[in-house]
């Protein structure tokens, strides 16, 4: 029971961050290599702010605003005028790469390389439930994790709003014939983007040090956690993050302390060979990102789409 | 002829993807209330010229107005907002999205106005009582004839001044061509200004009042309904192939 | 009707042009040889500190341009490569130290390793395609890394010290300097030659077909799978080489191989330019100087190299070779517009297109006399010479049967549906007499294109059988039909963009000429390749300029040329491999009615020559006019199948397809 909760606390964040990965790839078909670095700055900003003697609260709001900010910004800067040049190019691969690696290093810069502690919030006694102990931070973070992946998924489907971005993922450029503004959409997803990396960078503070290189590792497992999950889905991506958290966990204990470096990897690798469209059915979309259009004559792209 | 009574004025466009045009020199225009056809075979241009006119394709050359305005360098979305709406080839529904989903998306422009937006849905319903019929289905669950219908409701819930269609008749069967016909027909008698890009001429000549023919991206032959006859239709033909 | 397609004149230069280009790249190997060992022989006498950034530089320089040739020529963007590049480094090292291996004994040892290891997972892309392709391997790398960091042999996280490169003997370092400078300088030259050589073989064009569209590569008999497998393999073992070459340069610490390692190296190749010559190496270097060269404060260099990466991608996409290139053809075509006023180059200039009309007259003489290859080399009259027979001509004279009456192509109850769903083809029979002209025609959606899809084993059928030449095919993939003499066009072009279109007419030469693929990593060096590469390049100027495709327009790349053009290279394509069973899809769409008059030249004069042809098309005056036979479908159902005439006046033909 230990172990289950432990493993879903850490998969809530891996799903948090396959999520921002999920939304953004969903209206635009483009991944956000920056990610794990949203996270990263918004554990950094709050523990930079408490250090400035703010309170936590004010601390946690400045973090989740500068990463959805950033978000939009890594649009405007590094995405926008690639896809703008060829939109079946994934020249965004290493641009968003690169705003990963500008925002490591100044973080570095501004708040110094070593680890720092993340302010100790209401969340650091345990319960005991079920027959296993859990933290009352462990409890908010599957709460957040759910509840956001819940809301996001309602969005999805049940309003206009989200029913207009199945649109513009499923065919841009009717959608934009339709007058949907299709640039006004991805700026959206990619603030969207920003604010869940931030949150799950909120939520894992506290059990991890704050240090500029955080995003990389969250990076990497929340992007696997996309690909076990699939992206046509956001909720089906947070399931994704669940399971890697377990099986991360399981393999930990059960194996020995190393196996959790290798272990989900290497189940993630069997799966995909088994289910070669993902394990919950992520399908052809992921595939095509990286499939070259021959001559993309008969149906060119709407010129502003996106 | 004053300018004003164009719903559509097309002055020498230049048109193409990547670095090759596809249409050199066309000039055309529709009146209020007319229906216009554009006929022609592959390749010649005529998706293009649609596509040019809803803003998908950036125009290299010449003038496009709408009811007046100024378009030629209008994004989509900009154009869509009551200038023309269309009817893209092969259909295109939002797979995810359900029939009346569909058409609420077609009827963007009309969020703010219930009513409006209502009595717009009401008409669709009206010409295509099918449609009705499954507006809680998937839309691509539909048959092709009642997809297409859904297609030209999404069309007329933007309620556009200048309606583009872009070969509705393509892929279905004969009967769902007829019932597709009829229903432009009750199109173009309310009123509506149309252009119908076709390769069947007997459709075009059903449904329209004056066609063009374009071929190689150029305009060969423009010509009443009406002054159409057997020796017209079979030059026609010719052009078609 | 014999005669047709035999050229008349001899006339001098394929293209009309003297290829400036091809004969700078000739005269240029030889003073760049001289170049790379005279800066190699600097660099071997030069400080250590030197020596070690540039061989540095080198060793990535092979990784990726180990990497391009998968991820630029077929698409597979890996992201195993720095697992590969460990496994040839920490092989070497550990090999060397702990077994006391000689490092040249080691040396074929982890070449292999990584070749095998490249095999397995270049048959992972036949499972997993794109994005998850890139997933898989990066996962690969990650459990290499894994394994490097926590195996004791290894040296766990601190790694490995680098094992000792022998040295020359005193007096021969005296003279030509260190020992490894060479070693490296030598992988690193033999790299070059091997990836260029591929990029310079008739291969090259096959593998863009590859990743661009694969049914194109199968049609035209390529093994895509396999020929994907080998390739990877290939590419492993570059990587595997210079992870061999790295092991020297310095301490070797699992951080090097890890991950972000692997989307480095993947960065190198697009910096660079992806797809080019030049661009892999240019990215490495940039990559591997730019911590040493640019020294400050690490966190300010991380600020910059992210910077660069950002302002590299946004303003050149196509990376730096990219923006050279493509200012070096815009000057070439403002060059080239100013010399010679017949061309009309497609860049600068006003008059972007040529409308198809405009080059009529240069297809008159053709349609006037025999068809002929207005203007061929005179490598393709000793290549005809050689077979002594015409071109266009099915190289299969073996075929027996009577002409007009024995069945080429049949297919027998033919049914199909996609995914279990909608009957697509029910119970559908279709014969195609040797040397007619078959049509096949009926509304959209009525299954035509599938049915030529089952043909060309593009798919397969639910039941039914399929007899090619006399073999049963039903079962056989399409490479295999393909050497059954039988070729095809796609309705939707399916071609290599940024190929000219005589370069993919090659492609359709494919299964005509023996081991392209094998002898490509060495193309240039091999004489009789240079002379297929000669006698190929004419081949698809003389196929070209039979159906009507002017010169320049063959020099151009096919994504700038008009859609006409784009149809009438399909057919030369499809032509060139000399099929004795030709199927067409829609050829006519988007072409001038002079054009469609070239076509029907064309078609009459396949028919004369013993070609058996079945042409989908819309154009029904087209198909009466050249058909011999015609069968009619209709909701996936044969409707009528007879002669022309019969079709023409058929009552349910009529009603369901032709109107009244």
């Amino acid at each position: 029971m230990q172990i289950l909760y432990t493993g879903l606390s850490m998969g809530a964040i891996y799903g948090l961050v396959a999520m921002a990965y999920a939304v953004v790839f969903y209206v635009t078909r483009v991944i956000n290599f920056a990610t794990g670095e949203l996270l990263m700055l918004s554990v950094m900003v709050t523990t930079g702010l408490v250090q400035a003697h703010l309170p936590v609260g004010v601390a946690v709001l400045v973090a989740l605003a500068s990463s959805t900010a950033t978000g939009a910004v890594i649009y405007f800067l590094a995405v926008r005028p690639v896809l703008n040049f060829d939109r079946f190019s994934f020249a965004w691969l290493v641009s968003t790469l690169g705003v990963g690696i500008l925002l490591e290093s100044m973080a570095g810069l501004i708040w110094g390389t070593t680890a720092l502690g993340f302010p100790s919030m209401l969340y650091g006694r345990s319960v005991r439930f079920l027959g296993g102990s859990i933290t009352w931070q462990q409890i908010m973070t599957i709460i957040v994790a759910v509840v956001l992946a819940a809301g996001i998924e309602l969005f999805r489907t049940r309003t206009f709003a989200g029913k207009l971005g199945m649109a513009v993922s499923s065919d841009p450029e009717t959608a934009s014939a339709m007058g949907v503004s299709t640039a006004r959409y991805a700026v959206f997803v990619f603030a969207l983007g920003g604010l869940l990396a931030g949150t799950a960078g909120v939520l894992v503070g506290p059990i991890s040090f704050a240090n500029p290189y955080l995003g990389e590792t969250y990076g990497i497992y929340g992007f696997v956690a996309l690909m076990i999950g699939g992206i046509e889905n956001p909720a089906a991506s947070m399931a994704g993050g669940l399971v890697l958290g377990v099986l991360v966990t399981l393999a930990g204990t059960y194996i020995n302390t190393l196996a959790s470096d290798w272990f989900p990897f290497v189940v993630v690798a069997l799966a995909l060979l088994i289910t070669p469209n993902g394990i919950f059915m992520s399908g052809g979309a992921l595939r095509k990102a990286f499939a070259r259009k021959t001559v993309p004559r008969p149906r060119l792209p709407a010129e502003q789409a996106l | 002829m004053n300018e004003h009574t164009y719903t559509l004025e097309i002055r020498s466009l230049r048109a193409g993807y990547g670095r090759y045009d596809v249409v050199h020199d066309v000039s055309l225009h529709a009146f209020a209330g007319e229906s216009v056809g554009l006929l022609g075979p592959n390749g010649a241009g005529k998706t293009t010229v649609l596509r040019s006119i809803m803003g998908l394709v950036r125009h290299r050359r010449g003038q496009i107005w709408i009811a007046g305005s100024d378009v030629s360098r209008l994004p989509a979305h900009r154009i869509a907002k009551g200038l023309a709406a269309m009817v893209p080839e092969g259909r295109r529904l939002f797979p995810n999205l359900s029939v009346e989903d569909n058409l609420r998306v077609g009827g963007l422009r009309h969020r703010g106005d219930p009513v409006r937006f209502h009595s717009l849905l009401g008409e669709v319903f009206d010409l295509f009582p099918a449609v009705e019929l499954h507006r809680k289905r998937p839309a691509t669950t539909l048959s092709g004839g009642e997809q297409q219908m859904v297609a030209i409701g999404r069309m007329m819930m933007n309620d556009p001044a200048l309606m583009l269609l872009d070969e509705p008749s393509l892929g279905l069967a004969p009967l769902a061509v007829q019932s597709m016909s009829k229903a432009l027909l009750s199109l173009k008698e309310r009123g509506r200004s149309i252009l119908l890009v076709e390769q069947r001429v007997d459709l075009a000549l059903q449904v329209c009042d004056r066609i063009y023919v374009l071929s190689d991206g150029a305009l060969v032959d423009e010509k009443l309904t009406s002054e159409v006859d057997d020796e017209g239709r079979s030059l026609i033909d010719a052009y078609l192939g | 009707m014999n005669s047709v397609i035999v050229t008349q004149q001899p006339a001098g230069n394929a293209g009309g042009r003297p290829d400036v280009a091809a004969t700078a790249r000739r005269t240029i190997w030889a003073p760049s040889l001289i170049a790379y060992v005279l800066c190699m022989f600097f660099l071997a006498h030069s400080s250590a500190y030197h020596q070690g950034l540039l061989l540095v530089a080198a060793a990535y320089a092979m990784l990726a341009l180990s990497l391009d040739l998968v991820a630029g020529t077929t698409g597979l963007y890996s992201l195993g490569h720095a697992g590969l590049f460990a496994i040839g480094a920490y092989g070497t090292a550990v090999l060397a130290e702990r077994d006391h291996w000689s490092v040249f004994a080691a040396l074929p040892v982890v070449v292999v390793a990584g070749a095998i290891s490249g095999l397995l997972i270049g048959a992972l892309s036949l499972r997993v395609s794109g994005l998850y392709f890139a997933i898989t391997t990066l996962i690969f790398t990650i459990i290499v890394t894994v394994l490097v960091s926590n195996m004791s042999i290894t040296g766990g996280y601190e790694g490995l010290s680098s094992p000792t490169f022998p040295s020359f003997s005193r007096s021969i370092t005296s003279v030509v300097g260190s020992s490894l400078t060479w070693a490296v300088a030598g992988c690193l030259l033999l790299t070059i030659v091997v990836v260029w050589s591929i990029r310079s073989s008739a291969m090259y064009p096959v593998l863009l077909a590859i990743r661009d569209s694969e049914r194109f590569a199968s049609s035209v008999g390529v093994r895509t799978s396999l020929t994907k497998i080998l390739l990877f393999g290939l590419s492993a073992a570059i990587a595997g080489l210079a992870g061999w070459a790295f092991c020297f340069l310095g301490f070797i610490t699992p951080s090097q191989f890890d991950a972000t390692a692997s989307i480095n190296v993947l960065v190198m190749v697009i910096v660079g330019g992806l797809n080019t010559r030049l661009g892999p190496i240019v990215g490495a270097a940039f990559v591997g100087l730019f911590p040493v060269v640019v020294s400050i404060n690490s966190l300010w260099q991380e600020v910059i190299y992210g910077s660069i990466f950002i302002i590299v991608i946004v303003f050149f996409p196509e990376g730096f070779v990219g923006v050279v290139s493509r200012g070096g053809r815009w000057l070439l075509s403002r060059w080239s517009q100013r010399t010679d006023a017949n061309v009309q180059p497609v860049g600068t200039g006003a008059p972007v297109l040529t409308p198809a009309r405009n080059y009529v007259p240069l297809l008159r003489p053709a349609l006037a006399g025999p068809v002929g290859g207005n203007g061929a080399a005179p490598a393709i009259e000793a290549a005809k010479a050689a077979r002594g027979e015409p071109l266009l001509r099915p190289d299969r004279a073996q075929l027996g049967g009577v002409d007009g009456v024995t069945p080429a192509l049949s297919a027998q109850a033919i049914s199909f549906s996609y995914g279990g769903g909608v009957r697509v083809l029910d119970d559908v029979d279709l014969v195609v007499r040797r040397s007619t002209v078959h049509g096949l025609i009926g509304p959209n959606g009525s299954g035509k294109t599938t049915l030529v899809d089952i043909l060309s084993g593009a798919l397969f059928p639910e039941t039914g059988t399929i007899t090619i030449n006399g073999h049963r095919a039903e079962r056989l993939p399409s490479w295999q039909r393909a050497d059954l003499g039988l070729m095809r066009t796609f309705q939707t072009a399916a071609m290599v963009g940024e190929l000219s279109a005589r370069d993919n007419v090659t492609i359709g030469l494919f299964n005509r000429y023996r081991r392209i693929g094998l002898r490509s990593p060495a193309w240039p060096m091999i004489p009789s390749a240079r002379h297929d590469s000669r006698t190929m390049a004419a081949s698809a100027m003389e196929a070209l300029g039979a159906v009507g495709v002017r010169p320049s327009w063959a020099r151009t790349r096919i994504a700038d040329v008009p859609h006409g053009v784009e149809q009438l290279t399909q057919l030369a394509t499809a032509c060139v491999g000399r099929p004795s069973i030709l199927i067409l899809d829609e050829p006519l769409a988007g072409l001038s009615s002079d054009e469609v008059d070239q076509v029907a030249t064309i078609l009459n004069a396949l028919r004369g020559s013993g070609v058996t042809t079945l042409i989908i098309e819309h154009q029904t005056r087209f198909i009466f006019d050249v058909c011999d036979e015609v069968t009619v479908l209709a909701a996936g159902q044969l409707v009528k199948s007879g002669s022309a005439a019969e079709v023409r006046v058929d009552t349910r033909v009529r009603e369901v397809y032709l109107g009244q």
